[in-house]
């Protein structure tokens, strides 16, 4: 379902135009959850919203990776993070939260 | 002497009783092969190979991609002249979009082509004419997918949305004509190596499309003559147009 939020860092420093947002990966064999900041446009992934560690070294090959479980963050046990996930990450005051008027523009 | 040719049906059967069985069973398993892997093999490595129906006569042979829309035969000089299929858009676009071909120029290989211009490689992977690979990947599932973002501006997103002003078709000749250029290191590109990405930009003439977002909206969505390809090898990742 799409969601009424958009929830970023900052344009992409890498590419420039897409969003560094906040992409959780559910690891259930280990029930946690972990964050990191992943650009929905040229998936470069960083560890934190600090956006100063990027992590390159996936699981999976051409995909980007969870910096935990090195699985793809384009699986269904990722998805992009809401307001309590990024509250429970600590990133609250990390990033900007737009609230859309289009729905169906976030996904 | 009256000549055997290889059409007369008698001649063929009395050649038939005297080829081995095996030899037969072996002919014919080979025609099964060669008329299942000709398409595949014209398509993986751009061959002109002709179809078994070709080699009988029934149909002309695939021609390659690159090779130009026939003209229609017979008329005038002046009406064969060939006329841009959108001549608004043609002004504002890189050279180089094929042209429409009629129905009855198209050819197999030209059938087989995705937007016209990719060529598919299997496993829903497709190889576009400077060689750039469109592969499965991004969150829409495939990058074609995702790069169809940028054909729409998206007024509510935060910051900068680049939007190709065109059609699919058109925004990947545009995608393989930065690359070309950019790779070559023509007059006006960029290009960087960040952590196993590539980074392209090239400029184009013309106007190619626009600055979408919220950016784009509060400076009035000015217009955008620049490409910016991030790839991973040959994988395109994204494409955008930029300030
Ligand atoms: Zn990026
Ligand atoms: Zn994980």
């Amino acid at each position: 379902m799409a969601k009424p939020f958009l929830i970023f860092v900052k344009q992409c420093p890498v590419c420039g135009d897409g969003l560094c947002r906040v992409r959780v990966c559910h690891d259930l064999q280990r029930g946690r959850l972990t964050g990191c900041i992943l650009c929905d446009e040229c998936e470069t992934v960083w560890t934190d919203p600090t956006l100063k560690q990027k992590f390159l070294r996936g699981k999976v090959e051409g995909t980007p990776c969870c910096p935990d479980c090195g699985q793809s963050l384009w699986e269904t046990n990722s998805h992009w993070a809401d307001i309590p996930e990024v509250c429970l990450l600590g990133w609250y005051d990390s990033v900007q939260i737009v609230r859309k008027e289009n729905r169906d523009q976030i996904v | 002497m009256a000549r055997r040719t290889s059409n007369d049906p008698q001649a063929i059967a009395n050649v038939l009783r005297l080829i081995p069985a095996k030899w037969l069973v072996g002919m014919l398993v080979a025609a099964v092969l060669y008329f299942f892997l000709q398409p595949k093999l014209n398509a993986w490595f751009g061959w002109n190979l002709p179809s078994i129906a070709a080699m009988a006569g029934n149909e002309t042979p695939a021609k390659p991609a690159s090779t130009k829309p026939a003209q229609p035969e017979l008329a005038s000089t002046k009406a064969t002249e060939p006329k841009p299929a959108q001549p608004k858009a043609a002004s504002t676009k890189p050279s180089g979009e094929p042209t429409k071909s009629t129905a009855s120029s198209k050819t197999q290989q030209q059938d087989d082509l995705k937007y016209r211009i990719l060529k598919p490689l299997g496993r829903d992977r497709y190889e576009s004419p400077a060689g750039l690979i469109y592969a499965p990947g991004s969150e829409e599932g495939h990058r074609l997918s995702h790069i169809a973002r940028h054909l729409e501006d998206q007024p509510d997103r935060p910051g900068s949305h680049g939007v190709f002003d065109g059609d699919m078709a058109a925004f990947l000749v545009a995608i393989d004509d930065a690359y070309k250029r950019a790779r070559g290191h023509a007059k006006g590109t960029k290009s960087r190596l960040e952590d196993g990405m590539t980074i392209y930009e090239a400029p184009f003439d013309q106007t190619i499309g626009y600055l979408g977002g919220t950016e784009g909206a509060r400076k009035k969505n000015p217009k955008l003559k620049k490409l910016r390809l991030v790839l991973r090898d040959r994988n395109l990742i994204t494409a955008f147009p930029i300030q």
